[in-house]
């Protein structure tokens, strides 16, 4: 089948099987920085927004994505790079393969709520799996991260 | 309890520095050079870089424990429009090999064929089939029909040794060098040390303490998939991209193998997700490499996360026992260890994991008047068993620690005083450095670094350790209680890890650095760069890295065994000292002086009487304006270390244990780590946080699982258990002041170090709370509350 | 996942249809469709039948069958009629992503034994509508023999109650070894125990030693909890033995009901 979805603001016009996840259809169409890090739906490597909520691509089925906007990290681009900057300043970029659905989900938690705590951080982004960091210095760029975005606004 | 709150991740006041240098590059948390690229997901992995017309590669696995294949039909699948090949044992050379990436000769032994007649694992792959799809390459594994006669398994490795049915009956296969390779009676390896006599020790000892300790099989869930793609180029050379922890014995294993000629083979390593030692073999490459010189084109091939769990590597299940002499004042008089090792299918990193569980533990305690360490690493047809971060000292140190706390239990006395009593000291040593090293014998060393007792100490601080209330109650039924432990681990092999470096100056005035040295996402490249920087005296943005590419970058033994900063670190430096002395005398030569009077500030060569010559317009002459003076001014050099100086780290947790349930959670970790002088203070201590939580993981979730049949049960994240953000309560790292006179600007390493304390800490803690001891890895809540129960009667 | 054709009805009959006549497959949030290997002909997304809302209908409260576990986690009329109950039950399930996935619908038609949702559902006397088949008690929906011809439409719940959730597992995000779900409606009150590993079920034994009492004592808690261990099946899986679950079920009991009545 084929379908028009709109990635990152540009609509696609992209072919696909009806079974096909929106992750494999993304990748194919060349958009590399949806990662595939599980076949569960565990790790949240693949994170994309749908019309502003964050799913798993990886199980979302692309033929619901029609009509609809959906963001990667590069649709996000100044955002992340900014989130980045800060992820960098901790050494918490390390393989870098959990980050662009983590930077991404990071982005979410921002718009989603207001002054999280230490714990709804936690919550929020716990379906993102990283094995290099421990999760400490990662959190210590978000609490930055999100103290720098609240500063501004 | 003291307020903790204020402290940051850095040892107090650097005033204390061993080292009398101001530094500009090192010793500081520079970010590293690729964060942006990597968080807005540019193509940089093996699976992002993949030709799109490359044939996709997928295996036929058995779903026997062990089976011989009596015959393979690929003819239906050959029939499917699309299919360019299905390869069987047939069309493989039958040269043994290891797939362990490992010095040469390997330590490990060759027991490996690419395909065989023989599989013995679930898992273990029985064929390679290569599409023009992925969907045409699942749909022909489907119909290749593998007939097999299936076999014996041996599945509790307790039972391996002299059972009946022998796992590698292969003629063929052996050892490089002795290293206890019995394969008729399942034994991989074996190995055998004693320092004076262990028994006598033993008996003369006033108090005694043994048991035994059994950690699991653990499994790395590095992010990406392990992935790899192979092509030959324009000059007919096959060249393999790989996700691979070391290019080099990837290259030499796979021409070896495969007979290929080395020059025609290259390896390059691009981004990694994730290594943890999950990458520090062969395993897709020789795949594809083997359909790329079948076919001539290209191949890919990505492993789900499911192939992950089943057919890669795990850590190496053990049984560790211990048994400890004190006199009762104290002092630690004998130590016996003894390991069963579980290598699975394939005796990849057999020896080296058994050797490391002593080599890298027993140091800890060098005044005992006598130790021994033992052990037999045997075969089972379960998943073949690898290289794993700390690398047989977690579980090493798990079993050590857990006895010397009760030791110091049954002594009466706090388990961190009985720590300090006995254990090792800056400028001390141990027999034990000179007898194991890692498949051979060890080097001598006199630790010139060792703040063990400041970790000890400063962690001690750190968590308001009092040994009289290790425990208290916090609610109904939980518990609040402490543990601890040390460790230690090495920096490289010496003698066997060499790692090169090439620094050249580029017009312009910046640098190319080139080095095998693999980063795996740790920030080798990085560090590196500062390195370089710190001693050519130039900024760190003036270094290009491009690392790990058999063509065009010198070799580097990989990234493992802790290696990189303190071998290619060293390398690097030593490069960049040769380089600058070029730098001089190109300049002394072009301003006519002798080389003696100039000097170099980073930024322009300076004579006396007042000459001087900027590096920019210097940079510009050599390679454009000087004539017969023009030249590449470049330096390669070298480095092998002559000992591999450990990192040492002290290691605190507080549990919050519910005796109604067993549940244990990690409120807070706290480490104080030597590593010597770190080179990026953040980056050593993302390592060790990292390293931490894997080791809580092990501590208390995760598991790998078989059923009856041998079949892996835990083969998802829905099935094994790794740690979220939501499990820990807080890791806090120190970095002890620390200068090691043999590493680069006095580092050592910091790659492993962190994950080997939790185990040991947490069952101490554990112990704390409840009285009660456990003696086998994960504490599961039902382990818990079962022995909570036992003890109370 | 293999999907021959996928169709979008925008009206339920129409649905319903499909799933009947033409042996479609509901796809609710799809994510545990997708890890089956069988091949569907003909799959049916529910997503633009408009079932995603949580009402008060005066009566009752109505969840749509295509409601994500996130919006039952953050909604502020459950929180207001049911405390932390549906928070408790929902929230800690893998990460967000998963959970504005994993709908009402889905967990309730799947019947997995694993689902904290499903546990807290039964425990809440929860009623479930199936499209062309009428309003079912959601304890006979589970147990009942099932073909898969049928489409939730909606479940609906009382207005509210005092209600607590406890469970135990190895990380946070991970399937629950056990859970157990106490509610006190229709001035009685229903203990339920899921996870076992087996589906959740309500145990008559203990819900009896709490009876009507809308504050028992300690006693009749202790009681209920025994009874309930005694009563409900228990298995062995990956995670625990039966033996633990046995063990830990009274004390998940009192803890629900301690939540309840907070």
């Amino acid at each position: 089948m084929t379908a028009t979805i709109v990635v990152n603001g540009i609509a696609e016009r992209l072919s696909f099987a009806p079974g096909d996840m929106l992750a494999d259809v993304l990748r194919a169409a060349g958009h590399v920085e949806v990662k595939k890090g599980c076949d569960t739906g565990n790790c949240g490597a693949c994170t994309v927004l749908v019309d502003g909520t964050p799913v798993l691509s990886c199980a979302f089925l692309a033929a619901r994505a029609e009509g609809k906007a959906v963001t990667t990290v590069q649709g996000v681009e100044k955002e992340a790079a900014r989130f980045a900057a800060f992820l960098g300043a901790e050494g918490a970029d390390q393989c870098g393969f959990c980050a662009p659905g983590f930077a991404l989900t990071v982005i979410a938690l921002s718009r989603e709520i207001q002054n999280p705590t230490d714990e709804q951080i936690k919550a929020y982004l716990s379906g993102n799996l990283c094995r290099c960091t421990g999760y400490e210095s990662q959190h210590r760029a978000v609490r930055r991260f999100l103290e720098a975005t609240h500063a501004r606004h | 309890m003291r307020d903790i709150s204020g402290l940051t991740g850095h040892a107090p006041a650097d005033t204390s520095i061993s080292s009398d240098k101001i530094f500009s590059s090192v010793r500081k948390s520079s970010p590293k050079i690729d964060a942006e690229g990597l968080v807005l997901g540019r193509p940089a992995y093996t699976d992002d870089l993949a030709p799109s017309n490359a044939l996709v590669v997928k295996l036929v696995r058995s779903p026997h424990a062990y089976a011989r294949i009596v015959s393979i039909d690929a003819s239906r699948a050959l029939a499917l429009p699309g299919v360019a090949c299905v390869l069987t044992w047939k069309d493989c050379p039958r040269t043994p090999y290891t797939r362990a990436g490992q010095g040469f000769p390997e330590p490990s032994p060759r027991d490996k064929f690419i395909l065989d007649e023989y599989v013995r694992y679930v898992g273990d792959e029985a064929a390679v089939v290569a599409a023009v799809d992925e969907e045409t390459a699942l749909k022909a594994v489907s119909l290749v029909d593998v007939k097999y006669e299936v076999l014996e398994p041996v599945l509790d490795f307790e039972k391996a040794i002299d059972n009946p049915s022998v796992i590698h009956p292969e003629p063929e296969i052996y050892e490089n060098f002795p290293i206890g390779f019995e394969p008729k009676r399942n034994i991989a390896a074996a190995y055998r040390m004693e320092v004076g006599k262990v028994e006598e020790e033993l008996a003369r000892s006033e108090v005694r303490i043994e048991g035994a300790w059994s950690t699991q099989a653990q499994c790395h869930v590095a992010l990406e998939p392990h992935a790899a793609f192979s092509y030959l180029d324009l000059q007919g050379r096959l060249n393999i991209v790989s996700s691979t922890q070391n290019p080099w014995h990837t290259r030499r294993i796979i021409g070896m193998t495969l007979g290929k000629s080395l020059k025609d083979i290259r390896v390059v390593k691009p981004r990694i997700g994730g290594g943890f030692g999950a990458k520090q073999t062969i395993h897709v490459e020789v795949f594809v490499a083997l359909v790329t010189l079948k076919t001539g084109k290209p191949a890919r091939l990505s492993l789900t996360r499911k192939e992950v769990f089943r057919a890669t590597f795990t850590r190496h299940q053990m049984r560790i026992e211990v048994r400890l002499g004190a006199s009762r004042s104290g002092e630690l008089r004998a130590i016996d260890m003894f390991v069963l090792s579980n290598t699975g299918a394939y005796g990849e990193h057999a020896l080296t994991t058994l050797m490391v569980a002593g080599s890298k533990t027993l140091p800890l305690y060098n005044k005992v008047a006598s130790v021994r360490f033992g052990g037999d690493v045997v075969y089972t047809n379960k998943v073949s068993a690898g290289a794993f971060r700390g690398y047989g000292a977690i579980q090493g140190l798990y079993a050590l620690e857990s006895a010397i706390d009760e030791m110091a239990a049954k002594l009466g006395m706090d388990p961190a005083e009985f720590r300090k009593k006995n254990m090792i000291r800056e400028g001390e040593t141990s027999e034990v450095f000179r007898i194991m090293g890692e498949g051979t014998e060890g080097v001598a060393m006199t630790v010139d670094s060792c703040k063990l007792d400041y970790c000890v100490r400063r962690g001690m601080e750190l968590v308001g350790w009092d040994p009289k209330e290790l425990s208290r109650e916090v609610g109904p039924g939980k518990l609040r209680a402490r543990g601890m432990a040390i460790a230690m681990q090495g920096s490289s092999i010496p003698l066997i890890d060499m790692g090169s470096a090439r620094i050249e100056l580029q017009d312009g005035g910046s640098f190319k650095l080139h080095v095998g040295a693999t980063d795996l996402g740790t920030g080798s490249d990085t560090i590196l760069a500062q390195i370089a920087a710190e001693e050519l005296g130039v900024e760190l943005k003036d270094i290009a890295v491009y690392s790990s590419d058999t063509d065009h970058t010198p070799y580097d033994t990989g990234a493992y065994a802790s290696s990189t900063t303190y071998v290619s670190g060293s390398a690097v430096q030593k490069a960049a000292r040769s380089l600058k002395r070029q730098m001089i005398a190109a300049a002394a030569a072009k301003l006519g002086v002798a080389p003696g009077e100039v000097e170099f500030d980073g930024k322009t060569f300076k004579a006396s009487g007042g000459k001087s010559l900027t590096l920019y317009d210097q940079s510009f002459n050599t390679l454009y304006r000087d004539g017969e003076a023009m030249r590449t001014l470049s330096a390669t050099e070298s480095f092998t270390g002559h000992k591999s100086p450990p990192p040492y780290l002290a290691g605190f947790v507080e549990i919050e244990l519910d005796t109604q349930t067993g549940k244990v959670d990690v409120i807070d970790y706290a480490a104080v780590v030597d590593s010597g002088n770190p080179i990026n203070p953040n980056l050593v201590k993302v390592q060790v946080e990292g390293g931490i939580l894997q080791g809580i993981g092990m501590a208390l979730y995760e598991d790998v699982r078989y059923s009856e049949s041998g079949r892996l049960l835990s083969d998802s994240l829905l099935g094994y258990a790794v740690p979220t953000r939501a499990d820990v309560g807080r890791i806090r790292v120190e970095i002890a002041d620390s200068y090691e006179p043999s590493g680069p600007f006095g580092a050592k390493s910091a790659g492993e170090i962190g994950i080997d304390t939790p185990p040991a800490a947490i069952a101490n803690a554990i112990y704390a709370a409840t009285g009660v001891r456990l003696y086998d890895l994960p504490f599961t809540p039902e382990k818990v509350l079962k022995a909570i129960k036992k003890a109370r009667g | 996942m293999e999907i021959g054709n996928l169709a979008r009805p925008t009206d339920l009959d129409a649905a319903l249809e499909l799933i009947r006549k033409e042996r479609g497959v509901a796809v609710g949030g799809g994510l545990w469709l997708r890890m089956s290997s069988k091949p569907m002909g003909l799959a049916v997304d529910l997503g633009g039948l408009g079932l995603d809302y949580i009402r008060d209908s005066g009566g009752d409260i109505e969840i749509g069958a295509m409601t994500p576990f996130r919006r039952l986690e953050t909604s502020a009329l459950l929180a207001e009629r049911f405390g932390a109950f549906f928070r408790d039950a929902v929230g800690g399930v893998v990460g967000v992503q998963f959970r504005n996935m994993a709908t009402v619908g889905g967990t309730v038609a799947g019947r997995y034994a694993f689902a904290g949702l499903n546990a807290a559902l039964l425990a809440l006397g929860a009623k479930v509508v199936l499209r062309g088949e009428g309003t079912k008690d959601f304890a006979s929906f589970l147990s009942e023999p099932r073909n898969e011809s049928f489409l939730v439409e909606k479940v609906l719940l009382p207005s509210g109650c005092r209600a607590g959730y406890a469970s135990v597992g190895l990380t946070e995000g991970d399937f629950r070894i056990l859970i157990a779900a106490a509610a006190f409606v229709g001035g009685s009150w229903r203990v339920v125990v899921g996870a076992r590993p087996g589906a959740a079920r309500l145990c008559d034994t203990a819900t009896k030693e709490l009876g009507s009492d809308a504050k028992p004592s300690g006693a009749a808690i202790e009681k209920a909890a025994v009874a309930a261990a005694a009563e409900a099946a228990f298995a062995d899986d990956l995670r625990s033995s039966a033996e633990y679950r046995r063990e830990v079920c009274p004390v998940l009991v009192r803890r629900a009901v301690s939540e309840a009545l907070k």
